[in-house]
């Protein structure tokens, strides 16, 4: 039997395995793929520097808009369950699958904080007047930012999985330490993404006296 | 481990002890006939069945393609209506694209690429079954259009509320391939149900929808090659030893991975305007149209070396198998088509030259695109090398190829002229344009894709095509082919506009646009004969040796049709062209002890990823639905996201399984090769 376990694991042309080779292929492919939304949203920016205009007609500045301390927050919290991740990695390499457990729930509850943030900040600027069809501010924004959520919504349900399948005793092994490695790049690598968003999409809105697209305070509110 | 079987080696998976999955669910591992097809996950079966998709939908693609040629045959003509032209083109080119050239690629990479590098599968079977059934979900969303578009023309809507409140009654895409925006996405602004008025109907949607899906399954696909061919390799077969085929394949499956990142973006995008009422393309809101267009060109400039490198890969077998010489410059030959896959990403504004984006810009892309006429020249000129001083048998494939040569060389001609921007701004829109593309689509990929079929049908039914059927159909299409496009140019020349219903007599263009119908014709017949031929074949053909072609690469060495397992035992390479130089050179082919009783290790066959599969039916059919404003249309995404996910997660939790299965443990060598079926 243990015969039948090696050949369907047979060594690999490369010796890297082929899951963790198909996730950074993926990986190549999803940088391409926020490349191409993180573009979107910066040419619209450059395009219009001044922000959006709400129903009532009221000219808003994307300065006044973002809670830059929330975000900050989250971004810190993204930043640690990279860390709880990398803790769950190692621990399941170990076989302790105990301390696997610990970590990995507090990435799911991380991840959760983090969303739970973003459903916050959506909501705001919903209610500050941002709507997805009342800009391209707001189209590109959403659209960015809600495809990163749902990338980290669909990691924190991997984890939970694992979290559960590790209580049927199958989770264990060379196998079960490559899959917790595969959801661990996959984890950082949604992390990795963030921290460029809040890069360029929060933080260089605060560069300088007038924000980095050059524009200055709100006109009228 | 309980992922792993417990069954004893068997002779044949139809003696196969009744398995259970983890999930306590029955595998069907020993299934037969139809079900054996819907849950396999050879790779050899997945090919074929890509193929069979295929070949069907060029032939509907050619239905759609004759419609147009019919309505051009003579000025002023009502054929069909400028709406349903509209649809019709735009339904031939991504039929054609999406559903045509690229599926039977795939139907080559599968039944292919685990053969010529010395594998019994792919790296991960079960997706590999995943990307076969999300391409056929993605092809029938596209399709259905054409369903809702019959019900509209019969007036079977006629009492629903929803229909009444259509605007746009285009059921069909009808945007031409690229669905350019403005056109395709709104202006205005949103109303209360998140829809901003739009410019056309929800063909559009089912586009957007269907398109969106089958990049799913060419992603998962080319995730999977990738992954097969570098990781994958038999003892000894290197990087350099790799067949040119398999390496034209691992290029096209790379650009995939970094291309089509930007249409899913852009489909997105679009969606959102047309559903969501965003504005990424409102030109009302700021949007910017011109946006679309270079996502689109990011994504739609690689395609097109998507759509031909696995045509040069198979003609680059073709040429030398029946040349009875070695591919003349192999390594420039790999290495021309990495170039060329590399300055694919860097030329998309070709496209645009017209949109006025300055002078650097054009004059920069004009230049990066003459400079990838030289890595094609270069392959040309290889191929030509290798011909030279050979020992020509001339075959139905070796026809095709040639034909390719030819084809493909006319169109890269028409292209260099495109890359010269003055010279484009008035090629722009005309059939000029038209009969550039056709040259290197059909004149180039078809005819290199039908070489292949005809080259490896043997292999794959152990049957050979009839060669005067073959040789017939092979003439009729390269007569056709020229007779329908070779016109086109000098339509294009004297000013007739693409896309166009109808023009009126007296423009100087009524004669070579009946030629170009007559033409068309007697291509599609063509097709259409070559693909009898070959269903025939299967079916019905003469029986054939495993070697008929006295064939180069591994995939000679094994019997046709091919064993389930591939190779009895695995293979060691010491050289390229590796059957070739065990036949009549001093490098043979070397076998490990694996295999013979201790038996071979077979994936099990899963119903999971044609499960996850229907979930994108339902994605693709209740989106566009919803856009309709049928009610209840929302639940039936749901509902497919739903399904998706579940798909997913029962195959994760079902476990690969696997059985061992017995291979002949006699003679380890390839058959003996017989001294008539050798020209050396």
């Amino acid at each position: 039997m243990s015969q039948v376990a090696e050949s369907s694991h047979a060594p690999t042309s490369t010796g890297i395995d082929h899951k963790k080779l198909i996730m950074w292929l993926f990986l190549a492919s999803d940088c391409m793929f926020f490349g191409t939304l993180i573009s979107t949203h910066l040419i619209y920016r450059k395009l219009y520097p001044t922000g959006f205009t709400d129903a009532e007609g009221h000219q808003h500045f994307v300065q006044r808009l973002f809670d830059i301390e929330l975000t900050s927050f989250s971004t810190f919290i993204l930043l640690m369950s990279s860390f709880l991740m990398a803790l769950a990695v190692s621990a399941m390499h170990k076989g302790q699958i105990k301390s696997f457990r610990r970590n990995v729930l507090g990435v799911i509850i991380f991840g959760l904080i983090f969303l739970g943030c973003q459903v916050y900040e959506f909501t705001h600027f919903y209610h500050m007047g941002l709507t997805i069809q009342n800009s391209v501010f707001g189209s590109t924004f959403y659209v960015l930012t809600g495809t990163h959520g749902t990338h980290v919504a669909i990691g924190v349900l991997w984890l939970i999985l694992l979290y559960f399948y590790s209580f049927t005793g199958k989770l264990g092994g060379h196998v079960g330490a490559l899959d917790v490695e595969v959801a661990g790049l996959y984890w950082h690598f949604v992390d990795i993404v963030w921290i460029i968003i809040f890069t360029v999409v929060y933080l260089i809105e605060y560069l300088g006296p007038n924000g980095f697209w050059g524009t200055g305070l709100p006109i009228a509110k | 481990m309980s992922h792993d079987t417990h069954h004893a080696p068997v002779a044949s998976k139809l003696d196969l002890a009744p398995e259970r999955s983890d999930l306590g669910l029955l595998r069907p591992d020993r299934s037969t006939g139809l079900m054996d097809w819907l849950t396999t996950v050879d790779h050899k079966k997945i090919g074929i069945l890509y193929g069979a998709f295929a070949m069907f939908f060029f032939l509907l693609g050619g239905v759609e393609a004759l419609a147009i040629r019919t309505q051009l045959a003579r000025p002023d003509n009502d054929f069909v209506t400028a709406r349903m032209y509209n649809q019709l083109f735009t339904m031939h080119g991504t039929t054609m694209i999406f559903l045509g050239v690229m599926p039977l690629s795939a139907a080559f990479f599968n039944f292919l690429i685990p053969l010529q590098i010395g594998a019994r599968d792919v790296a991960f079977p079960r997706l590999n079954a995943f990307s076969l059934w999300t391409f056929v979900a993605g092809s029938f969303v596209l399709n259905a259009s054409w369903l809702f578009e019959f019900g509209h023309l019969a007036g079977w809507f006629k009492d629903f509320a929803w229909y009444k409140s259509l605007v746009y009654t285009d059921f069909a895409p009808a945007n031409g391939w690229f669905s350019y925006a403005p056109l395709s996405g709104t202006f205005g602004q949103a109303d209360a149900a998140l829809h901003a008025p739009r410019f056309t109907g929800v063909g559009t949607d089912f586009w957007i929808i269907g398109l969106q899906i089958l990049g799913v399954a060419s992603l998962a696909a080319s995730f999977n090659f990738i992954c097969t061919i570098v990781n994958m390799r038999a003892k000894g077969m290197t990087m350099m030893r790799l067949p040119v085929f398999t390496w034209m394949t691992l290029i096209t499956a790379i650009l995939i991975i970094l291309a089509f990142p930007a249409i899913t973006v852009a489909l997105i995008q679009l969606m959102f305007d047309r559903q969501f009422g965003a504005n990424f393309f409102n030109p009302s809101a700021g949007g910017q149209p011109i946006l679309w267009q270079h996502l689109f060109w990011i994504f739609g400039h690689p395609e097109v070396y998507i759509l031909v490198l696995p045509a040069m890969g198979i003609v680059s077998e073709i040429l030398p198998t029946f040349s009875g010489k070695s591919l003349f410059g192999y390594p420039i030959i790999v290495f021309s088509g990495a170039v060329i896959g590399f300055l694919g990403f860097a030329v998309w504004s070709h496209h645009m030259f017209t949109t006025g984006l300055g002078a650097v810009p054009t004059a920069a892309f004009a230049l990066l695109t003459m400079a990838i006429a030289v890595p094609t020249g270069v392959k040309i000129f290889n191929w030509l090398g290798t011909i030279w001083g050979g020992r020509i048998r001339f075959t139905p494939p070796m026809v095709l190829a040639l034909g390719f040569i030819w084809m493909f060389m006319c169109g890269g001609f028409s292209g260099v002229m495109h890359s010269s921007a003055p010279a484009d701004s008035q090629q722009q829109d005309s059939y000029f344009v038209i009969a550039h593309f056709h040259y290197v689509l059909l004149g180039g990929v078809l005819l290199g894709l039908m070489a292949g079929l005809y080259f490896w049908f043997p292999k794959i039914f152990g049957r050979m095509p009839k060669a005067s059927v073959a040789y017939v159909a092979s003439g009729m299409v390269i007569l056709g082919f020229n007779l329908a496009f070779g016109p086109m140019h000098y339509l294009g020349l004297a000013g007739m506009p693409r896309r166009t219903h109808t023009y009126h007599a007296g423009m100087g263009w009524d004669t070579w646009n009946f030629v170009a119908t007559i033409g068309a014709f007697i291509l599609g017949i063509g097709v259409f004969l070559a693909f009898a031929n070959l269903v025939w074949t299967a079916f019905k053909g003469e029986k054939c040796s495993s070697d008929p072609w006295d064939g180069r690469t591994l995939e000679w060495s094994l019997p046709s049709p091919v064993p389930e397992y591939n190779f009895a035992r695995s293979p060691i390479i010491s050289a390229r062209d590796a059957y070739i130089e065990h036949k009549h050179g001093g490098h043979k082919i070397g076998y490990e002890s694996d295999g013979g009783e201790a038996g071979v290790h077979m994936p099990s066959q899963s119903w999971m990823p044609m499960l996850a599969s229907f979930g994108f039916l339902l994605i693709g059919m209740g989106m566009p639905m919803l856009a309709m404003m049928i009610p209840h249309a929302g639940w039936i995404v749901i509902a497919g996201i739903g399904i998706l996910f579940l798909g997913i997660w029962l195959w994760a939790l079902e476990g690969p399984g696997g059985y061992m299965l017995k291979t002949p443990s006699g003679s380890t060598s390839p058959s003996p090769v017989s001294a008539t079926s050798s020209t050396h």
